[in-house]
């Protein structure tokens, strides 16, 4: 037999402290679409980033078609015929799109003519393959995320490779460009190549591949071929417990209507037309593909894009938010997606993170109070169990929940009326992740008004009293909290849901 | 619909339009022996430019080329002086350069140092080191040096002809040569560059290397102009050359611009002065419509991309 | 520094600390060395010197912990040290009445700047290289590149070249600048805002900070207190010309990141600015004294410069090389 186009024994990766990949084997085989499951930070980006060259690993061994490989770039994968689609396109803004293919199929030598007329054709030809509408001599950062991301797939068609990687490819697409691009995926399976697909959406697993691997922190928790095992053996590999057990309940009745958004629109980050309402209490479950709007819904009512028509009305009053300074003072909260560049400084203290959004109100006349702000942050540090050296400790300095609980108390502090939270648990550890969600339960205890996006249908499930599920940036549903995944799912994708 | 090159295409009509007013009011203005010694003047301008625009597309500044550019001519000079070979003295010339851009180049690239600070740093060392050594003292050439030893105009010519052969190789080999395409690759995102198997460092070194070699040839080429040699030539070219790249379009964010909009921008920014004289204006305005002229490219860079939702 | 970074930024302090061997390194060389060096008239001498470049550094910066920069502030001395002659000579104005009216020019040009780059959202580096030219050439203009504002009056001049309760005169603006934008630094919001914007520009966004209002005014306070520095320079040399303040920005800058601030924003202290101005202004008396020519004190405080940026790559390069020894592969 012959030995499997790509395997890994054992690798491992670190960051810094951080143990990204434990010890992870894995196998591809040609002609097989192999997919790869994981909660987020489960450690997916980071093995496919040791098998494209992008990061090198620390240990465990990688064998090409038998072939042991010592050190991996970039350049060397490529030769290897890897080819890898990031989730977040890796593609040279202010380059046409067809240099931007050519980039990523012609091998850097210095001395070669560009053919641009070539570029061009070719360029053209492998768009019509993925069936994207994009003139090739177009500049990238005038395209939109999804043809994009349609560029990134037209790249990794064109370099002809043995070893596909996706990430996420469909992620930000519309129905009928997953159809084209399933049917492309095929196609490459047909011709042998081999795949690695990396996708939330269970449905496409089942639909296509032909083997799921399941990581969890950092470890593989087992490969099964697709057609031996259900969804729900799938959830469960993922979360490592049973969901319902976890969550801890709601208790209370939600009050009055502490938000409500009467058709708000944004054009420029697609926000069309959204009714929702928040009662105090309650926390509202915001669900959705990637790229349905949640994150960008957060970003009007913040008023970081501020919204070109529609109401927002805090407590019965009708309020204007021009920019996040204007919304906390109206009493709105976000804890940002994006922790690391949006949500905590990470070079400054942890106690200076937390009084950030409240610099007028906690220092009258702009003067600091350096020693109200340091009793401020130790009862933050003991009300939200964060493990810190300290009020001085660096955000950076802390782990990936302990972070997000920093952020958190940077908001608690404003006092909001609304919280927002943006993926609240997104790369937090299993331990902190049940910490935050007591939390959040608890501040709709106290009255808060809570809206909670996530991609995490568990999470979703488990903790919203009520669900809106999003898409195409309109409200497509609203359910109750009692609502199956199924259902959330079928919302989230715009299609009734197949007798299974 | 976005027209291509419009950026260029605008600095070119500014242009034309200046040159139209001047053939109206001023014909004196394009009289042949002024004419072409401005040109010749200004042809180690446009030879030290063309490097800088390299560097700034891959999202670098050098302000250190003003110092390179006193350096390498008392080089020069002192080579001349000694009576050694015109090819000689050229070779000195440019390989000074290509070191103290080397030097640069590997505290930039190879230490991932700020640009805009070590340039400082060195911009200040090499100033300061010639004052030290030279003690503002010219350098005599010996006869048979200026003009390469032929006459005036020849010379001016030749001159003329080395910096449009530069920019002419340079602006087709950064369009249709792979490694061209390098510079604008890490200049528009190093992290995809890298993906890509381009090797960001590598890349930035050559930048600041290249532009060590032509601010060499640039120091050469006025050594020639005149029969002595002043160690504080070169005061001020920087400015005059990350100005001609600005106004051309090359994006100071890296990875957008090329040499025809630079070749326009210094063409605008040399004609400034002379024009002032024709047109009866007081020519110390110079710096301050020069400065103008740099803001207002900016802003109107600001202005289109603020209409431009992204 | 921030009272709360205090525990942890031990490497900031160690920066300073050496900052200050330097500094005391300096002294005792150049006191073996020049006779004159250690008197209380030299002390003063470098004073007097200092002054306008250490306000220039004094208010760059807040703008560098931003992650800007200003190169506009040399230029622009020159232009208000031009606007005052002007002022006083052709208007008619009293000096006092003059200096107010330079300070609000001064004020309005960095509003300029600032406008430009928050309205905009133009690259700092860009806008106030054009002010730079803009500035310098505005003050060539007025004064057609040869006149000289001189004959000030005493009662002016006494700014810049006597003293009072023992000290110079321009000591006490320079105190009071720097005692204030310290406390404004370390001691209040505005300094906080200047960080988080320097170390994450879109995280003090989303934190809610007015983050264009707080850039807008660190520019805002450079054209002032450039407009100060050029009314003290002024007194100082008895005369104003166009090319006042010539490379001053450079002076400023390299004190600036000598002080230990980060080119790329967020981390730095006033402190270390006004340790790295008194590295330079001392380097280039000593040398004097030293009857070394003016031109080493440059070629050394560029090498220092050097020497402070290099400094804080060396340990991440240690790490990087242990690393790759330990995984050679």
């Amino acid at each position: 037999m012959q030995p499997p186009l790509l395997q890994l024994s054992n690798v491992t990766k670190s960051f810094g402290a951080v143990r990204a990949l434990k010890g992870v084997s894995f196998t591809l085989h040609q002609g097989e679409v192999h997919a790869l499951l994981g909660e987020n930070g489960a450690g997916k980006s980071t093995l496919i980033k040791l098998i494209a060259g992008a990061h090198e690993r620390d240990g465990g061994r990688i064998e090409i078609a038998g072939n042991p490989i010592g050190h991996l770039t970039p350049r060397q994968a490529r030769a290897h015929g890897i080819a890898c689609i990031y989730q977040q396109p890796t593609l040279f803004p202010d380059l046409t799109v067809a240099e931007n293919i050519a980039l990523g199929l012609e091998t850097p030598s210095i001395g070669r003519r560009v053919h641009w007329k070539k570029r061009r054709q070719h360029a053209e030809m492998l768009l019509k393959r993925v069936g994207a509408m994009i003139d090739p001599e177009s500049e990238v950062r005038s395209l939109s995320m999804p043809e994009q991301q349609l560029v990134e797939i037209a790249k990794a068609l064109g370099a002809g490779a043995r070893i596909l990687i996706m990430d996420e490819p469909t992620a930000s697409l519309t129905q009928s460009e997953v159809a084209l691009l399933l049917n492309v995926v095929r196609d490459l399976r047909g011709q042998g190549v081999g795949i690695i697909y990396i996708s939330h959406r269970l449905e496409e697993i089942f639909a296509m591949a032909d083997r799921v691997t399941v990581l969890r922190d950092g470890e593989s928790v087992g490969t099964h071929a697709v057609t031996a095992i259900t969804q729900a053996a799938l959830i469960r590999m993922m979360v490592g417990r049973e969901v319902s057990a976890i969550y801890p309940p709601s208790e209370n009745e939600p009050g009055a209507p502490v938000v409500s958004l009467a058709n708000l629109t944004c054009g420029a980050s697609g926000i069309f037309e959204v009714n929702l309402e928040i009662r105090e209490g309650e926390v509202v479950g915001l669900a959705g593909l990637v790229g349905a709007g949640r994150t960008e819904l957060a970003r009007v009512l913040f008023g970081i894009t501020p919204a070109d028509s529609g109401t927002i009305s805090l407590s019965g009053k009708f309020v204007e938010v021009r920019s996040p300074r204007s919304a906390v003072e109206q009493g709105i909260a976000y804890v940002p997606e994006d922790r690391r560049r949006h949500g905590v400084i990470l070079e400054m203290p942890i106690a200076a993170n937390m009084t950030m959004a409240i610099h007028p109100v906690f220092f009258p006349g702009a003067w600091l109070r350096l020693d109200a702000e340091r009793r401020l942050a130790l009862e933050y540090i003991r009300e939200l169990g964060i493990k810190a050296a300290g009020p001085e400790a660096p955000g950076g300095s802390l782990s990936g929940g302990n972070q997000q609980k920093v952020a958190l108390a940077r908001w608690l502090a404003t006092n909001p009326k609304l919280l927002i939270l943006d993926e609240p648990t997104q790369g937090v550890d299993i331990g902190a992740k049940a910490e935050i969600h007591k939390i959040i339960r608890h501040l709709a205890k106290n009255g808060l008004a809570v809206l909670m996006i996530s991609s995490d249908l568990p999470e979703i499930l488990g903790m919203s009293d009520r669900i809106a599920v999003m898409r195409g940036g309109r409200i497509a549903a609203m359910l109750g909290g009692g609502a199956s995944a199924d259902e959330v799912m079928s919302a989230a994708l715009g299609h009734e849901k197949e007798a299974a | 619909m976005r027209i291509r090159y419009f950026r260029e295409w605008s600095v070119v009509a500014v242009l034309v339009l200046l040159l139209g007013a001047l053939a109206i009011m001023a014909p004196a203005f394009f009289d042949g022996q002024p004419m072409l010694s401005r040109l010749a003047r200004e042809a180690p301008t446009l030879v030290a430019a063309c490097g800088i625009a390299l560097v700034i597309i891959c999202r670098q500044i050098d302000i250190s080329i003003g110092s390179q550019f006193a350096l390498c001519g008392v080089c020069a000079g002192l080579l001349a002086a000694a009576k050694l070979p015109m090819a000689v003295v050229c070779v000195g010339s440019i390989a000074a350069g290509t070191s103290l851009g080397a030097i640069n180049g590997a505290l930039v690239a190879g230490l991932g140092l700020p640009s805009i600070v070590v340039t400082l740093a060195t911009m200040v060392i090499w100033r300061e080191g010639l004052r030290w050594y030279r003690e503002g003292q010219f350098i005599n050439l010996p006869d048979q040096f200026q003009w390469f030893g032929l006459s005036q105009s020849a010379g001016q010519y030749t001159l003329l002809w080395i910096a449009a052969l530069l920019l002419i190789i340079l602006a087709l080999a950064m369009k249709h040569l792979a490694v061209g395409r390098f510079f604008y690759a890490v200049g528009s995102d190093a992290e995809a560059a890298r993906l890509a198997g381009i090797r960001p460092r590598l890349t930035t070194f050559t930048a600041f290397v290249l532009l060590g070699a032509f601010t060499g040839l640039a120091a050469m080429m006025n050594v020639v102009q005149s029969p002595q040699v002043d160690p504080k030539s070169g005061t001020g070219l920087e400015l005059k050359a990350i100005a001609a790249a600005v106004v051309g379009g090359v994006a100071i964010s890296g990875g957008r611009g090329n040499l025809w909009g630079l070749f326009a921008g210094l063409l605008l920014l040399i004609t400034i002065n002379p024009a002032l004289t024709y047109l009866h204006v007081e020519p110390y305005w110079e710096k301050a419509i020069q400065g103008a002229i740099i803001l207002l490219a900016v802003i109107a860079d600001g202005v289109r991309s603020r209409r431009q939702p992204h | 520094m921030d009272a709360t970074i205090r525990v942890r930024n031990w490497k900031g302090l160690r920066h300073e600390l050496l900052l200050l061997a330097v500094l005391a390194g300096e002294i005792l060389y150049f006191n073996a060395v020049g006779s004159r060096f250690g008197t209380l008239d030299n002390l003063f001498d470098i004073l007097r010197h200092s002054t306008e470049i250490g306000l220039l550094a004094v208010v760059m910066t807040p703008i560098i912990l931003t992650g800007g920069i200003d190169l506009s502030v040399g230029s622009l001395l020159g232009l208000c040290a031009i606007l005052f002659g002007k002022m006083w000579r052709d208007g008619g104005l009293p000096p006092l009445t003059a200096a107010v009216c330079t300070l609000l020019f001064g004020a309005m040009a960095g509003a300029l700047n600032g406008g430009l780059i928050t309205v905009l959202r133009l690259p700092p580096l860009i806008v106030t290289l054009g002010t730079y030219s803009l500035f310098r050439g505005l003050a060539e203009a007025i004064t057609h590149g040869a006149d000289t504002f001189t004959n000030f009056p005493a009662s002016f001049l006494c700014l810049g070249q006597e003293n009072r309760f023992g000290i110079p005169v321009q000591a006490f603006a320079l105190i009071l600048v720097a005692a204030g934008v310290w406390l404004m630094v370390h001691r209040t919001t505005f300094g906080r805002s200047f960080r988080a914007i320097g170390f994450a520009p879109e995280g003090a966004r989303y934190a809610g900070l007015p983050v264009d209002r707080r850039v807008a005014f660190s520019y805002i306070l450079a054209g002032f207190v450039s407009a100060l520095a050029a009314v003290i320079y002024t007194a100082r040399l008895g005369q104003a010309k166009a090319d006042a303040g010539t490379g001053y920005e450079l002076y400023a800058i390299t004190a600036v990141v000598l002080g230990g601030t980060s080119i790329f924003g967020g981390s730095g202290s006033v402190h270390g600015t006004l340790l790295g101005v008194a590295a330079i202004a001392v380097l280039s008396n000593g040398l004097v004294h030293a009857h070394q020519p003016r031109e080493v004190a440059g070629m050394l405080t560029g090498v220092l410069l050097l020497l402070a940026l290099c400094g804080g790559v060396i340990p991440k390069l240690v790490a990087f090389l242990r690393a790759r020894s330990r995984h050679p592969n």
